[in-house]
């Protein structure tokens, strides 16, 4: 759901950064608190999966096609939904300066939809499930695929704020895509993946497995 | 758990990581599926093809240098060549993050 450039007036663009700027900087303000030897590997580690990942288109049927976004995998294994926003910022930094996807004055938007809201929803969806002791595949799924489906519709007002979609309209086809890429694309390999570590690297998940309330805060 | 033994499978969990999307970087351009994505389908739905490749034909704000995850002139092996650069530029950021980040 990369916005480009044509989609957004400069001003609205403008808009969109300012509000995402606060969130990149409290994303930066994390690292710095939370950066050691240790997680340094990891972060690294995701920032390269979830761009591979997001190349990885995925059919959905109705000639329309998919691919994670991967906030809410990252928020869930550093228990912080600002991992996510970090991540995704710098993942959105290389694809639309390198690789011409989603645009440069949109990048705003592009950062606020899928890193801070998609992030912040699966996060917080998922600690709200595990409190109501879900298990830790089926929380990650219902995140994930909150975290996607909110942050397309988000996606949706502002391109209607913009002029170009029509309200309802726009809600129901963003909402339909993006409601089953959010099943296959994000929900899905989110749940494989914390399954993976899970089994083998239980200790990266003990902040987010055994406390929710753990390093969750917003700053 | 002693802090060095998690730093050494930390290391470990890095190699696996890059292996995996190395593996997804280079499977991509042969199995991506190439219609258009969620937003680029909505987007054709309200607004119509014409208008859609109106918005499409407009200049982009920035010239990038490999458009649409390829490489000019290159078809597929180039493809797999943009995403492989894409994601070690994307592994070389994190660890320069990281260390520049990290607590000292």
């Amino acid at each position: 759901m990369h916005i480009p450039d044509s989609f957004l007036p400069l001003s609205h663009a403008l808009v969109y950064w300012v509000i995402a700027l606060p969130f990149i900087y409290l994303s930066f303000r994390w690292a710095r608190r939370e950066m050691d030897d240790m997680k340094v590997p990891v972060l690294a580690a995701l920032a390269a999966g979830i761009f591979a990942i997001q190349a990885l288109n995925i059919p959905i049927g109705m000639g329309t096609s998919g691919h994670m976004v991967g906030a809410t995998l990252v928020a869930i294994i550093f228990a912080s939904p600002m991992a996510g926003v970090l991540v995704l910022t710098l993942v959105l930094l290389v694809q639309g300066f390198v690789f011409a996807d989603g645009g440069i004055t949109a990048m705003g938007a592009n950062i606020l939809n899928m890193g801070v809201i998609s992030g912040f929803t699966g996060y917080y969806a998922f600690v709200t499930l595990r409190k109501m002791k879900l298990g830790m595949k089926s929380a990650s799924f219902i995140g994930a695929w909150a975290g996607l489906l909110i942050s397309a519709i988000a996606a949706s007002v502002q391109l209607t704020v913009a002029g170009l979609f029509p309200l309802v309209a726009g809600i129901t086809a963003m909402g339909t895509y993006h409601l089953v890429i959010g099943f296959v694309g994000e929900g899905l390999i989110t749940a494989i993946a914390i399954a993976a570590i899970e089994r083998s690297r239980p200790d990266l998940l003990e902040n987010s497995f055994l406390n929710p309330e753990h390093g969750g805060s917003v700053a | 758990m002693n802090a060095t033994i998690s730093g050494k499978r930390n290391t470990k969990f890095l190699y696996a990581g890059l292996v995996i999307a190395l593996v997804i970087s280079i499977l991509a351009p042969f199995l991506a599926s190439s219609d258009p994505d969620g937003l680029e389908s909505a987007a054709e739905g309200v607004l119509g093809e014409e208008r859609m490749s109106a918005l499409e034909e407009l200049a982009p704000v920035f010239e990038s240098p490999m458009p649409d995850y390829s490489i000019e002139g290159h078809g597929k092996a180039g493809e797999v060549g943009a995403i492989v650069i894409g994601t070690l530029i994307m592994l070389g950021i994190g660890l320069a993050l990281g260390k520049v980040m990290k607590k000292r």
